[in-house]
């Protein structure tokens, strides 16, 4: 027995095949792993931004395509290189010989989905040049506001091998992504799966479908931004970020917009699951994803300490 | 690090405060009984445990007390002073003021004990224990608060072993699991709570240096609010520290009673001691009724032309330091509690009269001859020597007393048996006494002794188990005895013989054969003080040793000493006060004896010469040597198995009742929070639901499987009940239903009131306190990571 109403219940039956359709597509694009998809999914429902860190050939690029396929949405990609400049990312004024005037060209951030593949490897500078998209989804060249679509969605890969000529991300800039995902070598099954699927396929990798229109994704978070977070629930996250601010072992401790993002993020784990309202469990499920990007912990380290957070703060009940 | 409070260090801290209550509640209760003081304390801790069981431990035990603990213990303090005068209105009973204020203090420590998962909480109740400890050992000096404080000794030792390995523990943990959340900013302000504790225990240790322990202590007694009492006002009032009789010794003399001043106070009674006063004049005409006065200074006395109240009741000594309130006041007047009161162990007889000799005829005894001399030496200070003691094996260390003048009617120096020393202030010359018999002092050349008077005596103890064969003598042989000390008339001889013989069967001359007559009659013989034989008898013993087997103390008295006259010992029978510890009042640490304390007793003459009482009167025993501790506690220990032996019944049905409540507590607890829950569900679907989740949580924490401080209840059960029982749709749906009551918006849930309760009582019904128990070892505990 669901605990929805039954008005709730109608309402979500249409948005539950939405979803349902994401990640089916998804997981056909990242096959055996259906944990990261859901992840994802929620950091795009919550209008995060998401940093994907994992070796390469793990299908970062690939499901950052899938997304991009799966909610309707433009895709633009830029490899990051130690030459790239800012205004390759967000576009420039040239001057227009014919009408004397200076005229904008639009980066690659003007799109729904931006995948930013290697970011660590420009120059902060540029990755700078990601900020003011990232917080406020509009861009400043000359002086001129240019505004992003309502679902510009960013995911930016980095590789933690490598570290020549690589230029680690400041913590500004880490702090405007909602999660930190890994994706992980898929299981033996799901490789052998991969194979037989590429037999007879030219293309890499095989052709997507949308799931979502235009404005289907923003009617979805929107539903996701109204699911019902308790003083007591909301109590239970900021003695959470508290605790983070005051262990030793943290060098920076949680912000508020951290605080706000790992809200939303929780609110749309529990849309996920077809709950009205968001419980501790939604908070402590998302809480390594959002909290190893932000608090400057190391990556072997992270998730036993963030474990111990959540161990010390008791829950509301 | 935040140290953890393992369950082990919460409870000694109970035991800690628990034992304090106890304390306190024997100290407060004057002339209460310690069975009754210790039975009130009881039920306070045994509320305070029932409590405790319901009162949830944080998982971080640094985190701020809640609003309710501040507001319950704000309660718990203020809660004596709201009963006292409903008390006082319907008992007639009351306390006085300080005693309210401890009993606060002793709530405030039960709740704060009851509370100990909180670290504020736990500190502060081991502080206020150690306060209630000292406090009621300051109180009093009644045994049974020395036990506690031993008590109390020794579970603070393993209190602090405890918490010294909690600590170890935490020091020894892996990094990654040990919690590490702390605090910094503390280093920014100066620690002025700690500074100021600091400046205090500095002062004090300074003070202890300076001025000694005792000044000290009286110092801090200052601290003390007391009720200002002298039961004018407040007839529940005590006497504190700052106010009292204002007996001091030193040159400001305000004693007109009972303490050894240096200074004396002339007035026109007539005391002991007189001053020699040019004033008068030669010639120097004593009035008639004068009677013989020790000589003093002039500079030893004060002249006083008021009217000096009377005070023949001893009170607490004051140290001659202690300032007095302004105002000069006059003493109080207070009224002789008895003859004389002793300050010291107890019990003690007190010889008034001795007896030699038995009449036939009168059926009376006749008291014995003045002794021709008995050596007194005067030693320094007052002290008057007994020179004839010998030192012998079987006595041991002197006893000291002192003996209080109020009201004798005669000039008897009251001083217990086996004297070796005395003393009476400003009396420095040994003819100011005489004996009047064998071992019964008295002021010579006077009437009455004059109330007041302080009598100091060290007297040997004897252990009659060490006493030898040798040590007693035959009649005649024995150094200083008559012929007359064996006399039995000859009427009853061979009656008393063949009994005396019969009685003490094969055991040797000597001790045992004395004692195993004297536990006869202790053992099968009644105290009846009612019981008189008919006029018509010819012998009154007799009648009383085979036919009535009751009797009062005279009889026991003669009959022992008669018995014993039979198998050749010389004895005789003492007419005196007797000083029952039962009468020994906590408040003025004293025991006060009345003339309705007169009584009798016989005593065998040893062969150095000195009269050793006996005591076969049951409910009266003579005063021992102190013991060593061993054989005090051995001692303590023998006399509980025997107490327990006669009370054998009730202690194997109090004990099996205690010991199966014990091993079923944990499901008397689960049982009393079902019923309380079906009884008192909630009114809210919201309410009902997380009653019930609370008893599903105790039941998993009373059995060993309890939710994990980051796991929240839905997790919990479906984590826990769900793997261990499989698919269950009244564990489902309850999880539903209580994640939807801690989290859930507002709106009408989509179950009916009804559904939710029965839902409910399946799951509690089903999942009992056994069941959980006997869940698979593999539990799992909401290990989420």
């Amino acid at each position: 027995m669901s605990i929805l109403t039954d008005d709730v219940q109608t309402n979500l039956t249409s948005q539950g095949a939405l979803l349902e359709g994401i990640r089916v597509e998804l997981n056909r694009a990242l096959r055996g792993k259906a944990d990261v998809v859901e992840k994802v999914i929620a950091c795009l429902l919550a209008r995060g931004h998401l940093l994907l860190e994992d070796l390469p050939g793990l299908g970062k690029t690939t499901l950052a395509k899938a997304i991009a396929f799966a909610v309707g949405g433009n895709f633009s990609r830029v490899q990051c290189t130690p030459d790239l400049l800012p205004g390759d990312i967000t576009g420039f004024s040239v001057f227009n010989q014919k009408t004397r005037e200076f005229e904008f060209l639009s980066g690659p951030v003007f799109s729904d989905v931006l995948l930013a593949d290697e970011i660590n490897r420009t120059t902060p500078r540029t990755q700078s040049a990601l900020l003011e998209a990232m917080a406020e989804r509009q861009v400043t060249v000359d002086n001129i506001k240019h505004t992003l679509t309502p679902m510009f969605f960013v995911i930016a890969t980095q590789n933690p091998v490598e570290h020549h000529g690589t230029y680690p991300l400041p913590e500004a800039q880490l702090d405007r992504f909602a999660m930190k995902l890994a994706v992980g070598y898929p299981e033996k099954s799901d490789e052998l799966g991969l194979l037989a699927a590429a037999i007879g396929h030219v293309d890499d990798p095989p052709s997507q479908k949308s799931v979502l229109v235009k404005g289907q994704l923003a009617g979805l978070q929107e539903r996701v931004s109204k699911v019902l977070v308790q003083p007591n629930v909301q109590e239970y996250l900021v003695d959470l970020g508290r605790a983070t601010r005051v262990h030793p072992k943290v060098t920076l401790g949680l912000s508020p917009r951290g605080l706000l993002i790992w809200q939303r993020v929780a609110q749309a784990w529990a849309f996920l699951k077809d709950r009205p309202f968001v419980t501790p469990d939604d908070i402590q499920d998302v809480a390594i994803p959002v909290l190893s990007v932000r608090l400057g912990l190391a990556p072997d380290a992270a998730s036993n300490i963030i474990n111990q957070l959540l161990e010390t703060v008791p829950v509301p009940v | 690090m935040v140290p953890e409070i393992s369950s082990l260090v919460r409870r000694s801290t109970f035991a800690l405060i628990a034992l304090a209550s106890v304390g306190v509640d024997v100290a407060a209760g004057d002339g209460r009984a310690v069975g009754q003081s210790i039975c009130f304390a009881a039920i306070w801790i045994v509320v305070a445990a029932v409590v405790a069981q319901f009162v949830p431990i944080p998982s971080d035990p640094r985190s701020k007390p809640p609003l309710w603990l501040f507001l319950l213990l704000f309660g718990l303090a203020l809660a004596p002073f709201g009963v006292e005068p409903l008390r006082r209105n319907w008992t007639g009973d009351g306390y006085p003021l300080e005693i309210q204020m401890v009993c606060s203090l002793r709530n405030v420590g039960l709740g704060l004990a009851i509370c100990a998962g909180w670290l504020l909480c736990l500190r502060l109740a081991c502080v206020t224990s150690l306060f209630l400890i000292l406090f009621s050992a300051s109180m009093t000096n009644h045994p049974a608060v020395m036990v506690v404080l031993g008590m109390y000794t020794a579970t603070g030792s393993i209190w602090l072993m405890i918490t010294y390995w909690s600590g170890l523990r935490l020091v020894f943990v892996a990094p990654e699991k040990a919690v590490t959340v702390e605090l910094h900013d503390a280093g920014e302000r100066a620690p002025w709570l700690g500074l100021s504790f600091l400046i205090f225990f500095l002062g004090l240790a300074l003070a202890l240096v300076l001025v000694g322990p005792r000044r000290a202590s009286y110092a801090l007694g200052e601290w003390m609010p007391t009720s200002g009492g002298t039961g004018a006002t407040d007839m529940f009032a005590r006497y504190g520290v700052g106010d009292g009789p204002e007996e001091t010794a030193g040159d400001n003399a305000k004693a007109a009673g009972m303490v050894e001043t240096d200074k004396m106070i002339e007035d026109n009674k007539n005391s002991l001691i007189d001053a020699v006063n040019d004033l008068y004049g030669p010639p120097h005409k004593p009035n008639k009724d004068m009677e013989r006065m020790v000589a003093a200074g002039k500079l030893d006395v004060i002249q006083f032309h008021g009217k000096l109240p009377d005070n023949k009741r001893p009170s607490r000594d004051f140290d001659t330091g202690r300032k007095g309130p302004k105002g000069n006041p006059k003493p109080k007047s207070q009224g002789a509690r008895g003859v004389f009161e002793v300050q010291g162990r107890t019990p003690l007889h007190i010889r008034l009269v001795a007896y030699e000799i038995y009449e036939p005829v009168e059926k009376r005894w006749l008291e014995a001859c003045k002794p021709v001399s008995k050596l007194i030496e005067a030693q320094g200070g007052d002290w008057m020597k007994l020179g004839f003691f010998k030192p012998n094996d079987w006595y041991l260390a002197d006893e000291r007393h002192q003996l209080k003048v109020a009201e004798l009617k005669s000039n008897l120096v009251p001083t217990p048996s086996l004297l070796t020393h005395f003393r009476i202030n400003k009396v420095d010359k040994s003819d100011y006494y005489e004996w009047d018999y064998e071992g019964v002092l008295a002021l010579a050349g006077r009437k009455r002794t004059p109330p007041g008077i302080i009598v100091t005596t060290d007297c040997r103890t004897v252990d009659p188990l060490r006493l030898p064969k040798s040590a007693f003598g035959t009649v005649g042989a024995t150094n200083g005895s008559s012929p007359k000390l064996g006399d039995i008339p000859l009427i009853i001889h061979p009656e008393i013989q063949k009994l005396a013989r019969d009685w003490a069967g094969e055991h040797p001359r000597g001790w045992l054969q004395i004692d195993a007559i004297q536990r006869k009659l202790l053992s099968e013989y009644v105290l009846d003080l009612n019981a008189t034989a008919p006029p018509e008898h010819p012998a009154p013993v007799m009648w009383f040793l085979t036919e009535s087997r009751r009797g009062p103390d005279y009889l026991f008295a003669s009959a022992f000493a008669l018995m014993l006259r039979a198998l050749d010992y010389p004895t005789r029978i003492c007419m005196g006060y007797y000083a029952s510890p039962d009468a020994y009042d906590p408040e003025t640490a004293h025991t006060p004896v009345k003339v309705t304390d007169l009584h009798f007793w016989p005593e065998v003459l040893l062969l150095d010469g000195h009269w050793m009482v006996l005591e076969p009167t049951p409910g009266y025993v003579v005063l021992g040597p102190t013991l060593p501790l061993f054989e005090r506690i051995l001692d303590a220990f023998v006399f509980l198995i025997a107490w327990l032996y006669s009370h054998i019944v009730k202690f194997i049905l109090l004990f099996g009742l205690l010991f199966t409540g014990w091993i079923y507590r944990r499901d008397l607890f689960d049982s009393l929070a079902f019923l309380i829950w079906t009884w008192f569900p909630g009114k809210t679907w919201r309410e009902q639901v997380r009653g019930a989740v609370t008893v599903l949580e105790r039941r998993g924490r009373l059995s060993g499987k309890a939710r994990k401080c980051r796991q929240t209840f839905i997790c919990w059960l479906r984590e826990s009940l769900l793997k261990s029982s499989g698919p269950d749709a009244d564990i489902y749906q309850i999880t539903l239903m209580a994640q939807w009551a801690a989290y859930g918006q507002e709106a009408p849930p989509p179950w009916s009131q009804s559904e939710v309760l029965n839902v409910c009582h399946r799951v509690l019904g089903s999942w009992t306190l056994k069941r959980w128990r006997n869940a698979p070892s593999d539990f799992p505990n909401g290990d989420k990571s």
